[in-house]
């Protein structure tokens, strides 16, 4: 039986916005198929997780007060972070996550924390912290090289991001990496950090057996072809938001 | 000027009554419009109450009304839950002389979390019961640690009565905001059948608001709430002023210092209201034996775990606008023992909070294995909780999404079997409504 171990980062601090689901889709989408799913999580005071022989590493959004604490705690890691991206594991980095392993994040005050500069981008809150990019939010993805698909999520964020050389995706509806952005998250073949909620993988099938592909092909070194679910619920879902925010912009 | 403003004011009501309509926040957004200090107006001469919470406001506010009610006091209040500054002045504006004088023993008010310091900066307070902070439409709301520190900056100079959740970490910590005030009284609720040793749903203030090490719970009985302290500064350990006790959900009774109360509901959540309410009661020497009549025959019926029969089939409704109204409810669920059916209907309007996260933070695990047999999806986002549901291990094959709420009620009532309803906030009237039509 193939196996795909996820390592969930700081399940208790960040977790404010649903995105656990992600793994929850993530799981369902591989037992489904007899694909062994091993859930491992890590928090402050924890031992030291071996990132690397890990398939996935994941990490959502948290509130403030909770992703300062952590960040110091995260910092420690940066060595590792990088290593294990570089060996391929896939990381899925969810709004704090993906602003935390950019340089850094500015605070309104001027504060800075600095991020794990695994990736080149950079966030800044913006001066009014009554400004956020709230709302629904759709993307146009390119997984692959084939055709592009559509990403349904929900972004809120106070947080502007810069420099992110290879996006996650182009807006077709919301603000994305900054106010009125036409280019959203970061993207790169094992690692997607993205302001998307909702959670992200719930409303995207597609991306979701992305990953799984990916990290099978990795581990056993074969093509992989994922036997098709039932996603009656996903494509009406799709279809009706798709229908609603598209539609809306015209 | 006022008193012109106040007959003005008074003529829209009549009018707004003539034509069927309740009137809600339209005299108090007037108001504002003609006086942005018309609550300054108001000769009050009684005993204010407010209570204030995520959860439970509605309930616990008509509760104190109905057991003030039934010993003989006469009672102002915004029963109807206009719990904004519009709100509350639209209630005041209706009973109040043209003069602003107001005739009543006691004025009762339910204020929405983020309103309390606006409103009380010009109405006396007396007493002010705080329930509990969950996380709730993030997208409208924010943080909830946000609100918090507003209601802790309000309390700094606040000397009235403090009612507090002594086992809600979020709302206990309030009862240090100012250590002046010698007036702070805490309610707790005894262990109960279904409390759990970890926690069971989610919830919030994990770590101590006073040294930030992680708290310590000697049980939950339901999302954070519980009998928790610091192991570093003992943050917890206050003594109780009322606590339930002998919780039985089936006979649907709890004690409170050694006397029984009955009462029409059977949720954990609603024992804690009730400690509340029983708490002001004895701030104000109400007669034990008029709490008791009140306890027991009090119930909203507004859709807030209403219980109907619909031909035959027993229905409950329940409000549930976020995770932890959700996951009280689907306790309801799971500690009946019967065979059920479910509905949930989820809207995403901007009183909703457009985000539908928030679904991902219910537990929907084990529906099957506590005799769910079948659930119906509706709402503007039926396909949503639809995929949520699926993925926690329900079949697919018995998850019925329907874009229709008529269409979803007739699916629902094909079968004989119990129904659970359970509705977010603008979901919940026209399901309600959708659902008493059936009754004909």
């Amino acid at each position: 039986m193939k196996e795909v171990k996820i390592l969930y980062l700081y399940p208790d601090m960040l977790e404010l916005y649903g995105d656990y689901g992600n793994i929850q889709v993530l799981k369902y989408r591989m037992e489904k198929r007899g694909i062994a799913c091993v859930v491992d999580s890590y928090s402050i005071g924890d031992a030291k997780p071996d990132f690397s022989s890990y398939d996935i590493v994941f990490a959502g959004g948290g509130a403030d007060n909770e992703q300062s604490i952590l960040a110091e705690d995260l910092l420690q890691y940066k060595e590792e972070m990088k290593v294990a991206v570089q060996k391929g594991v896939f990381f899925l980095l969810i709004c704090g996550a993906y602003q935390l392993f950019g340089k850094y994040y500015k605070g309104v005050e001027g504060n800075v924390i600095p991020g794990l500069e695994v990736f080149p981008y950079y966030t800044e809150a913006i001066g009014d912290r009554k400004k956020r990019c709230i709302g629904n939010i759709v993307l146009e993805v390119a997984l692959k090289k084939e055709q592009p698909t559509k990403v349904i999520g929900f972004e809120n964020h106070g947080g502007q991001t810069f420099g992110s050389v290879s996006p996650f995706g182009k807006v077709l509806f919301g603000n994305g990496n900054s106010f009125g952005d036409k280019q959203e998250g970061f993207f790169m073949g094992n690692v997607i950090a993205t302001y998307l909620h909702g959670p992200l993988l719930s409303k995207n099938p597609e991306v979701a057996d992305y990953i799984i592909e990916y990290c099978l092909e990795r581990k056993y070194g074969e093509t992989i072809a994922l036997q098709a679910l039932d996603d009656r619920f996903e494509q009406k879902c799709r279809e009706q938001m798709l229908q609603r925010l598209l539609k809306s912009k015209k | 000027m006022n008193v012109v403003y106040m007959i003005l004011l008074k003529c829209i009501n009549v009018v707004l009554k003539l034509f069927g309509k309740q009137g809600g926040n339209i005299i108090g957004k007037i108001a504002m419009k003609l006086n942005p200090n018309m609550l300054a107006y108001f000769k009050i001469n009684c005993p204010v109450i407010a209570v204030t919470a995520t959860n439970g406001k509605t309930s616990t506010n008509n509760c104190i009304g109905y057991t003030l009610e039934t010993a003989g006091y006469r009672v102002i209040s915004n029963k109807e839950g206009n719990n904004m500054e519009t709100g509350i002045l639209s209630t005041l504006i209706k009973h109040a002389s043209l003069t602003g004088k107001i005739k009543a023993d006691y004025i009762t008010f339910e204020v929405d979390e983020s309103y309390v310091p606006q409103v009380f900066k010009t109405i006396p307070l007396d007493t002010l019961v705080v329930l509990d902070f969950f996380r709730d439409q993030l997208d409208r709301n924010g943080e909830v640690e946000t609100l918090i520190l507003k209601m802790n900056t309000f309390l700094k100079t606040y000397q009235g009565n403090l009612v507090l959740n002594g086992d809600d970490p979020n709302v206990a910590r309030l009862g240090k905001a100012n250590p002046d005030n010698k007036n702070v009284y805490y309610y707790r609720v005894q262990k109960y059948a279904h409390a759990t040793n970890g926690m069971y749903e989610v919830g919030e203030g994990k770590f101590c608001p006073f040294c930030k090490t992680r708290l310590e719970y000697a049980y939950y009985q339901y999302s954070h709430i519980g009998k928790f302290s610091c192991p570093k500064c003992h943050y917890g350990e206050y003594p109780i002023y009322k606590e339930a006790t002998n919780i039985q959900l089936k006979e649907k009774t709890f004690e409170v210092e050694g006397i029984t109360y009955h009462i029409q509901d059977n949720s954990i959540y609603t024992i804690y209201n009730y400690v509340a309410v029983l708490s002001v009661m004895n701030l104000y020497h109400i007669d034990t034996e008029d709490i008791i009549k009140a306890f027991s025959q009090f119930a909203l019926n507004n859709g807030r775990l209403e219980s109907i029969t619909i031909h035959g089939v027993p229905t409950i409704i329940n409000l549930a606008k976020n995770p932890t109204g959700a996951n009280v409810s689907l306790r309801l669920v799971k500690e009946d023992d019967e065979e059920k059916e479910l509905l949930f209907v989820l809207n995403d309007n901007v009183a909703d909070g457009r985000d539908v996260s928030w679904i991902w933070d219910i537990n929907f695990d084990a529906l099957a294995e506590h005799k769910v047999s079948r659930i119906i999806t509706a709402g503007t986002r039926p396909y949503d909780i639809a995929i949520r549901m699926k993925t926690a291990g329900f079949d697919s094959q018995k998850i019925i999404p329907c874009e229709q709420l008529e269409q979803a009620v007739q699916e629902l009532y094909q079968t004989n079997v119990k129904k659970y309803v359970i509705a977010n906030y603008t979901a919940l009237q026209p399901t309600r409504h959708a659902i008493l039509g059936k009754k004909g």
